[in-house]
């Protein structure tokens, strides 16, 4: 019982990360169209960057610069080679934001070498809180309510904001949204450099929890594209519902059936593609477009 | 093959032997397959390398024969390369321990990976761009997962290490193909005994499916599949099977890549699980691009020089898979077509240069098409009816209780305020969108729930309120597809045949393009055609369907006065040979050309009667100007 417990609050970690990089892609598929294979790159980013600045000047510092770093690379990569696709089909995006991602975990493989890197916790974040039948390590709580919060802005940024206007005006109707003009182009790339960012927050975040190494990008980035579909591209609670879907189901098989714990939710994607191919809140009319 | 039997006198093609051509490729194939070995050595490529890359180009162009051609990225083609490997592994270590055969083995592997992706393409086809390629994702990741914990068959994570050197069977021989060739010293490019038999067997494989795919590409098949990657509705509106022409590639590719599979395992002589991860799945995708998708050779370029700087450049800098990311990147930015298109660009259409001759329209109305002989007016029965037919899009009813009844050869126009429903109306009887209430009668057959490919086929056909085209292939390439849908049906998997052979395709296309005056025009690019030649346009491919009954939404919008009324007088004598139903605003064209005429007002019918009936409705008149009176009194 005290197992499941504590498989519970671990699902509920990794759907929160999930989630938090479902939501940059989905928003960023609402402005820009755009089908970002290369997203799970910013949380890799993100998660070196924090952990350098973190280990010479803390962590608090780390989580500040992670951000900002990734943000600054989203726009110039936003300007210098997605810009020409955005218009292209969806395939030729894939691809190239594909071998973006490649090249940016090549990238870190060189600069950082191919080992497992983990961000050693201060001795002040070391502390376990005692959560009714079970001690749960309290910068895991902490992570989870940061993210918690951070997701609650960024909800507040869509259905509050002139730019989160945009976004969802954009997940309806895109054409619509460029014959009304004004500022689209610059609001892509705050979305851009947004979702970017909210990827490189929560891998600097994450780095004391999971470790980190190259492929880290890809081994998050596959799982937040099951949780879109399942959850519905371009649905902000469909994020959060399929992250934490997928999340909890994760954690669950590990206790139950380790070995099935990453084909278990290819099983739950390729269900919901099947039967319900907006995903569980999505809407069908996103679903013809891409 | 059967020699080129008749070609249409309209457009005489200059006389060549096809077969000279195929003979000549293989030579010239053939001849760099010999050399490719040897100017391998001098850049470092041990012998064994070119057989890979060989083997692993034939599951690269299986890969792309979906990417390329049929425009869909599969991000799990592992699951066939490594099924195919495995199938054929665990054949040979339980069947056939002492007689090793690679037929055997290699084609129970093809079959197993073929039904394979049957059922996957099955599930999958109907998905697009990411959702196609995360669903190929997940089948190749609970493949994996099978082949990971069937530990019995597979050894799970160790895979399986000594599989027996299987034999080439021919005739009484049995072909060991580790054999090294005679030793012959060739300076700077090694020695002729470095190589093994299994690189000559590895070549004729590659030689023989190069043959096959270029004939795939030239054959009828290959032409209906490239329709339908540029235009996907027009394709299933002139009468094609898109899904059953997808899945058949998805299979022919799966089983490619499975054969591909085998050899690599049988020559390896080993098979490890990853041959079946999510990475190599990857490599496809890098190979295919970086080769270029859209090329016969691109696949075996690709994967040549990526393995080889998997193979010889990583024993020289810790970057190279770094350079291989950046070259992929590369060549999507700059070099969309891959890099063997360097050397050659890929004449797959030879764009003709706009220029309308001054040839006149042909004056007489020829016999066209199938003769609707149903042609009965006042005749008991219906064409098409409706009995309250009905399309509710959520809350909003865009069509309601429609009854509707046409006769054979009316010529019916459907008039109606904007937003009163008619082209809602018309979608419904093409089959575009599914009814939510009531039945469509066609000829008295309820054909509610029949698709709207199966009702191109049956006669209705459609030409759209915006012309809907292959905007990249010429205006009798457009005609052509419609016709060869209409000859052939809705799905013909010839992978040999060329449609060029077919001379009734030919005559029909040529007869729906002379009907809608496109002479002229018939080489130069849809998309280069002006406003009112791509509405003829769109009419002329929906009259190569062979129609019975056919749908025009709007045929004039946007034309010239001049242009309109020629139209219209094109419509008017197809209407003496099939039913015409037309959506138009232009009330002059209406009542001059319609036998009867439909009003619809807020998605139901308001009245039916002929032109002088509704012009002298009081109800129709309300309709139409009624909105601007009850503005004008509440003033």
């Amino acid at each position: 019982m005290d197992a499941l417990f504590q498989a519970l609050l671990g699902g509920l970690v990794l759907g929160l990360i999930y989630v938090a990089i479902a939501v940059g892609l989905t928003i960023i598929f609402g402005t820009l169209r755009l089908v970002n294979f290369a997203h799970g790159a910013f949380y890799a980013i993100g998660a070196y960057v924090g952990l350098v600045v973190a280990e010479r000047i803390g962590l608090i510092a780390g989580l500040i610069a992670a951000p900002i770093a990734v943000a600054i690379f989203a726009l110039i990569l936003d300007r210098v080679v997605l810009r020409p696709f955005y218009e292209k089909d969806p395939t030729a995006q894939l691809l190239l934001t594909f071998g973006i991602a490649l090249v940016v975990e090549e990238s870190l493989r060189l600069i950082f070498g191919a080992t497992t890197l983990q961000y050693p916790l201060p001795e002040f974040l070391k502390g376990s809180a005692t959560l009714g039948p079970i001690q749960y390590p309290a910068y895991r709580l902490l992570f989870a309510g940061g993210v918690i919060v951070l997701l609650l802005l960024v909800w507040l940024f869509i259905e509050r904001t002139n730019y989160g206007l945009i976004v969802r005006a954009g997940i309806r109707d895109r054409i619509m949204v460029q014959l009304l003009g004004g500022n689209i182009r610059r609001a892509s790339s705050i979305v851009f450099a947004m979702g970017a960012a909210i990827a490189g927050l929560v891998g600097a975040a994450a780095s004391p929890i999971y470790s980190v190494d190259p492929s880290t990008g890809f081994a998050f980035l596959v799982p937040s594209f099951v949780v879109v579909v399942v959850g519905g591209l371009g649905s902000f609670w469909g994020a959060v519902l399929g992250g934490l879907l997928i999340g909890e189901l994760q954690s669950v098989t590990t206790l139950v059936y380790a070995p099935a714990s990453q084909v278990i939710i290819y099983l739950c994607m390729a269900l919901v593609l099947l039967f319900r191919p907006q995903g569980l809140l999505g809407e069908s009319e996103v679903i013809r477009q891409s | 093959m059967t020699p080129a039997t008749a070609t249409s006198d309209a457009h005489p093609r200059p006389p060549r032997s096809v077969l000279s051509a195929d003979v000549r490729f293989a030579l010239v194939t053939a001849l760099g397959l010999v050399l490719f070995p040897l100017l391998l050595h001098p850049i470092g490529g041990y012998a064994g390398l070119a057989t890979q890359i060989l083997i692993v180009s034939i599951a690269t162009i299986g890969f792309n024969l979906l990417l390329g051609y049929a425009g869909m990225l599969s991000y799990g083609h592992a699951m066939f390369y490594g099924g195919g490997g495995y199938v054929a592994a665990i054949l040979l270590v339980r069947l056939m321990p002492a007689h090793p055969n690679l037929w055997l083995a290699a084609l129970g592997a093809t079959v197993v990976t073929a039904l394979l992706a049957l059922a996957v393409g099955a599930l999958t086809v109907r998905l697009y761009g990411i959702y196609f390629a995360l669903l190929t994702l997940a089948f190749a990741q609970m493949v994996y997962f099978l082949i990971e914990q069937g530990k019995d068959w597979t050894n799970g994570d160790d895979g399986i290490q000594s599989i027996p050197n299987a034999l080439v069977a021919l005739g009484t021989w049995n072909i060991d193909l580790t054999t090294p060739l005679p030793a012959m010293n060739l300076g700077p490019f090694g020695n002729l005994a470095d190589i093994k038999l299994w690189y000559v067997f590895a070549a004729v494989m590659l030689l023989i499916v190069l043959l096959f795919m270029r004939a795939l590409n030239r054959s009828q098949f290959g032409e209906v599949l490239d329709a339908i990657r540029e235009n996907e509705q027009r394709s299933v509106f002139v009468g094609f099977n898109a899904s059953a022409y997808r899945l058949a590639a998805f299979t022919i590719s799966g089983a490619l890549t499975g054969f591909s599979g085998a050899l690599r395992a049988l020559y390896d002589g080993s098979i490890g699980v990853a041959n079946a991860g999510i990475d190599r799945s990857g490599s496809f995708v890098i190979y295919a691009v970086v080769g270029g998708v859209q090329t016969l050779f691109g696949p075996v370029a690709g994967t040549a020089v990526i393995m080889f700087l998997e193979n010889v450049l990583s024993a020289v800098t810790p970057a190279w898979r770094l350079i291989e990311g950046l070259i992929f990147v590369g060549v999507i930015v700059f070099l969309p077509r891959g890099l063997s298109t360097i050397f050659k660009q890929r004449q797959k259409n030879p764009y003709a240069v706009f220029k309308r001759s001054l040839a006149l329209p042909t004056e007489e109305p020829d016999p066209l098409l199938k003769p609707t002989g149903e042609a009965r007016p006042g005749g008991p029965t219906s064409i098409i009816e409706t009995l309250k037919l009905g399309k509710s899009f959520g809350h909003f009813a865009a069509n309601r209780d429609i009854d509707f009844r046409v006769d054979p050869g009316e010529l019916r126009a459907v008039i109606g305020p904007n937003g009163a429903g008619k082209t809602t109306f018309f979608n419904l009887i093409a089959g575009t969108i599914a009814p939510t209430a009531g039945t469509i009668r066609y000829k008295g057959r309820d054909i509610s729930r029949v698709s709207g490919t199966s009702r191109v086929h049956q006669g209705i056909a459609k030409a759209f309120q915006t012309a809907n085209l292959y905007t990249d292939q010429t205006v009798r390439q457009n005609c052509r597809l419609a016709a060869l849908a209409s000859i052939q049906g809705a799905f013909a998997p010839q992978v040999f045949r060329r449609s060029t052979r077919l001379a009734d395709v030919d005559a029909l296309a040529e007869r729906a393009m002379s009907r809608l005056e496109l002479t002229g025009v018939e080489d130069v690019r849809a998309g280069d055609l002006s406003h009112g030649d791509k509405k003829r346009l769109d009419i002329a491919i929906a009259l190569a369907t062979q129609p019975q009954i056919l749908l025009l939404d709007e045929p004039v919008a946007g034309m010239s006065k001049d242009e309109a009324r020629k139209t219209e007088a094109l419509i008017r004598n197809l209407s003496l040979e099939m039913t015409v139903l037309v959506i138009e605003h232009d009330m002059e064209m209406v009542m001059g050309l319609s036998d009867s005429i439909t009003v619809l007002h807020q998605g139901t019918v308001l009245a039916t009667g002929t032109p002088a009936e509704i012009q002298a409705n009081p109800r129709v008149q309300e309709a139409y100007l009624g909105g601007h009176s009850e503005a004008e009194l509440a003033h």
